[in-house]
């Protein structure tokens, strides 16, 4: 897939395009802070009929799987922090999180268990892990080693564990097309933003929106009732797939017409303002609306950190962006919560020593988060490897100790209700790692 | 409790939105067949608009009565025997495109999304305006039994040469011919990773889908034996790199299997060189199962069931022929079951087409009119598996909303570098109401007439193309 210029700073194989500056911390790196947004929204004041709405209509036996995609390569280690492993901080003196009660620490980490700790930006999830509702796995990643942008998305996306081969088709798509659902609704898998994801290819029953405002009848105002009702008259009758899913599609109108995404107001909490921030403030309408969404993708760009990572704010402003916004979806959905699954996952991690312009390099394992009703959160999974010389990879990254297909075939299994033998992922993924209960 | 079918009847004065409950109450019923049997006695259209439909991309305004005139069996037989060249207008449009002009290696400097674009426009071009209909229709089928995503690799760069080597030149030849070009097609060698194949590590993609796919379908018998000796046949098929060879076809000898084979049964002798991969293409192409997986894809496109009773005929036709494409499709177009059977469902590109066919409307195919492909989910060449798009109404039922925005669209001249000519039309039908213009335009009984009531004649127009109806061909 092309990628999108604002989801990376370097040339996309972890070279810089220009050569890396020498960076001091006086100088302002705001420039760098890259990420070119939807269009604002405009979300009126009116209240919505969906605060009304309870759980458990239609819906059918499985969640609503949100998948977050993080491009840019995320940096596990100052996310999710392991505190208290002296090589961390041996490695990284100007970018480290410290420990809790390390006082010289410009930021200091939030104690998770006694090893790992959050990143103070991500404290907005802190309740949902305390809760049992957000799991987080460390040393997750793929096979891939080339770190490069474009064949590590690929990868992820394809379902793939690191080899070139295997199927073109997204691991979201064979879902889809392993589990044909009763319902013919147009809106089953949504993906926001331009173009099709890698993940959702070879199935035919997704749709990209840059908004849900795409999802109408495009015509003006004037006429639009009047062929609305036409069409209606047109699809009225008939017992073929198409006929039946025309009067579908002109339900899912109706019920997005009715219920008015530019007027909903969140039930609870408040979204940043951000391309994240309003296109999770659509998944939660759409899931509230009823309209049989089953899998909805979402991405946030700018990890690609390279130079100046904790200057004015980049990845600081990044998690901080990331966990409001998760937490907003998950106060806003509140009893929905129970049949949904957020996954988020990034392409691969960064290097354990910073580089000589205060920032990370490409590397390998990272950290994955699951959250969800069902997850049994409240704990850092995983198999941490270390970060000693002899523990890091050739090149000095994280080692991968856990397939990212282990967490997303959980997920599927647990949660998707699958066909038997779906054949989502090939090859053998690793036991379950429990996190879903 | 009500039917979502009552409700909708109740509530067309009223107002759906009133009556339409929030939650999924209402029983949803299964579509409990494929066709639409309601719309049948609608669509039992003239045989004339039916072949149109069905071996054309569907008929031009005023091309039903020519036919009619010309009589089908003539019509048909021009249709398979001759070669009409291209009118002047349309092989302008063609020569414009890079793609076409250019060999692979001269093309490397243009992105490859300008590559699908153009690829893309090439073949809407052609679906629309080519006098060779049939034929047209026959590279969109083949195309897609052998499919190539173009955004693996280079594979937009090596399709276009694809495309020319094996689909057109093949499309109503002989498909023994069209599978052995398939194999040395550098384009589909890179997608089936079997450039690269060697007697080391022999890759089985190509093999797999070679028996799974081209030839003798997923149940046709064989086994993974079968699978990982076909591989070792077609170890060295590759790709030639450098100067010499620019991205050609390359048997290389050096990285050839040359001990004994055993394929279905057949002795494969120890020795061999780039024979060992034709050999095994010769029995492939004569297997009776191969007969038979093609013969169901042909009902599945032209009778829209892939078990069709015509199929042990049209096997037999392929058996006794050597795979004469064109002795099938002539047993195949006149036939009772396709003139009077039942409706075959639209894929997105067969309706895009046959909306601009049926208008008459002028495009240059480019991006705006390929975006309505694309919202609609069948931008051509995208298509990631090799098994290629699916034919059948159920996987299309998402495309409704696109299908009828584009229909919209294109009614009101709103899609750039296209244009319909709404006035003009209205000019060639005379003082009719807007409905019956749809009528003579696009040669349907538009939906019942009392129910809708068109402002205007883009309207009619627009409601025909979006109509139950006009999915169907």
């Amino acid at each position: 897939m092309a990628l999108e210029r604002d989801w990376y700073a370097c040339d996309g194989k972890g070279h810089a395009e220009v050569p890396a500056p020498r960076v001091t911390p006086s100088v302002s790196r705001r420039g760098l802070i890259t990420g070119a947004g939807l269009g604002a929204i405009s979300w009126l004041g009116a209240s919505s009929s969906l605060a009304q709405l309870t759980v458990g209509q239609g819906g059918g036996n499985h969640d609503v799987l949100v998948s977050i995609f993080l491009r840019g390569g995320m940096d596990g280690l100052n996310a999710v922090v392991p505190y208290a492993d002296d090589h961390y901080h041996r490695a990284r003196p100007v970018l480290r999180v410290g420990a809790p009660n390390d006082s010289k620490a410009a930021e200091r980490a939030i104690d998770l268990d006694g090893f790992f700790g959050l990143n103070p930006a991500l404290a907005p999830l802190l309740p949902l892990y305390r809760d049992g509702e957000l799991a987080l796995i460390h040393a997750c990643g793929s096979g891939d080693q080339t770190r490069s942008h474009f064949e590590a998305m690929n990868t992820m996306e394809r379902g793939l564990n690191g080899v070139s081969e295997g199927s073109s088709s997204g691991w979201l798509a064979r879902h889809l097309v392993g589990t044909p659902r009763e319902r013919a609704t147009p809106l089953r898998a949504v993906a926001f933003g331009r173009t099709t994801p890698d993940a959702l290819r070879g199935a035919t029953e997704s749709i990209v929106l840059e908004t849900l405002d795409d999802f109408r009848l495009d015509i003006e105002q004037p006429r639009e009732a009047g062929v609305l009702a036409a069409l209606k008259d047109l699809y009225a009758e008939g017992g073929d797939p198409l006929t039946h899913a025309g009067r579908e599609t002109l339900q899912v109108l109706d019920s997005l017409n009715r219920l008015d995404p530019k007027s909903y107001r969140p039930s609870a909490g408040a979204y940043p303002d951000s391309d994240l921030g309003r296109a999770l403030k659509q998944v939660a309408f759409l899931v509230k609306a009823d309209v049989g969404l089953e899998v909805a993708c979402v991405d946030k760009g700018g990890w690609d950190t390279h130079y100046g990572q904790n200057l004015a704010g980049l990845l600081t402003g990044l998690l901080d962006d990331l966990a409001k916004s998760m937490a907003a979806f998950a106060a806003d959905l509140g009893p929905h919560l129970r049949k949904t699954t957020v996954v988020v996952q990034t392409e691969f991690g960064r290097r354990l020593r910073e580089n000589q312009s205060l920032g990370t390099d490409h590397g390998r394992g990272s950290v994955m988060f699951v959250m969800g009703g069902s997850a049994v959160g409240g704990k850092v999974y995983g198999k941490w490897p270390g970060l000693s010389d002899a523990q890091l990879d050739e090149v000095g990254d994280l080692r991968v100790t856990t397939d990212y297909r282990a967490v997303l075939a959980e997920v599927l299994d647990m949660r998707m209700s699958p066909a038997q033998g779906s054949g989502v992922f090939d090859g053998n993924v690793g036991p379950p790692l429990g996190l879903i209960g | 409790m009500p039917s979502r079918r009552d409700l909708l009847k109740l509530s067309a004065a009223a107002g759906v939105a009133a009556l339409l409950p929030a939650c999924a109450q209402v029983a949803r019923r299964l579509p409990k067949r494929e066709v639409p049997e309601d719309l049948t006695p609608r669509l039992a259209s003239a045989p004339a608009k039916r072949l149109l439909d069905r071996a054309a991309f569907g008929p031009r305004p005023g091309e039903v009565a020519q036919v009619e005139a010309q009589g089908l069996e003539n019509w048909l037989e021009a249709q398979l025997t001759e070669k009409a060249s291209e009118d002047l207008r349309l092989k302008a449009q063609l020569m414009r495109l890079d793609v076409l002009r250019n060999e692979g290696m001269e093309l490397r400097d243009i992105p490859e999304d300008i590559m699908l674009r153009q690829l893309n426009q090439a073949a809407i071009l052609r679906a629309c305006y080519s006098e060779n209909q049939l034929f047209e229709r026959m590279v969109d089928l083949w195309s897609n039994h052998f499919n190539i995503y173009a955004r693996k690799g280079l594979a937009s760069y090596r399709k276009a040469e694809d495309e020319k080597e094996v689909i057109r030149k093949h499309a109503l030849g002989k498909f023994p011919d069209m599978l052995r070009a398939s194999a040395r097609s550098p384009a589909m060698l890179a997608y089936l990773d079997n450039q690269f194949s060697n007697k080391g590590a022999p890759n089985e993609n190509y093999a797999r889908e070679l028996l799974e796919l081209h030839t003798m379908g997923v149940d046709g018998g064989y086994t993974q034996r079968d699978v990982r000796e076909v591989a070792r046949c077609f170890t060295g098929w590759s790709i030639g790199r450098g100067l010499l060879h620019k991205g050609a076809f390359r048997f290389s000898s050096d990285d050839h299997d040359v001990g004994e084979k055993i394929v279905l049964g057949n002795r494969i002798p120890p020795g061999g060189g780039v024979e060992d991969g034709q050999k095994v293409l010769d029995i492939l192409a004569a297997r009776p199962e191969t007969a038979s997986f093609v013969a169901g894809k042909l009902c599945r496109h032209f009778l829209g069931d892939p078990q069709h009773a015509m199929r042990p005929r049209l096997a037999a036709i392929y058996s006794g022929s050597g795979g004469d494409i064109k002795a099938m499709l002539r047993t195949l177009l006149l036939s009772e079951d396709l003139l009077a059977g039942l409706p075959v469902a639209k894929r997105p590109f067969d309706y895009l087409v046959s909306a601009i066919r049926a208008t008459g409307a002028e495009t240059d195919a480019s991006q705006p009119l390929q975006q309505h492909l694309t919202k609609m989910g069948q931008s051509l060449y995208e298509w990631p598996m090799p098994d290629g798009y699916p034919d059948g109404a159920a996987p299309w039922t998402g495309s409704l909303l696109a299908r009828w925005n584009f229909a919209i669209a294109l009614a009101d001249g709103q899609i750039r570098g296209t244009d319909t000519q709404v006035a003009e039309l209205m000019d060639r039908t005379g003082e009719l109401t807007p409905a019956a213009a749809a009528e003579a335009l696009i040669h349907q009984r538009p939906p019942s007439p009392a129910k809708i009531k068109p402002a205007t004649a883009q309207e009619a127009i627009a409601l025909t193309l979006a109509a139950p109806e006009f999915q169907w061909r």
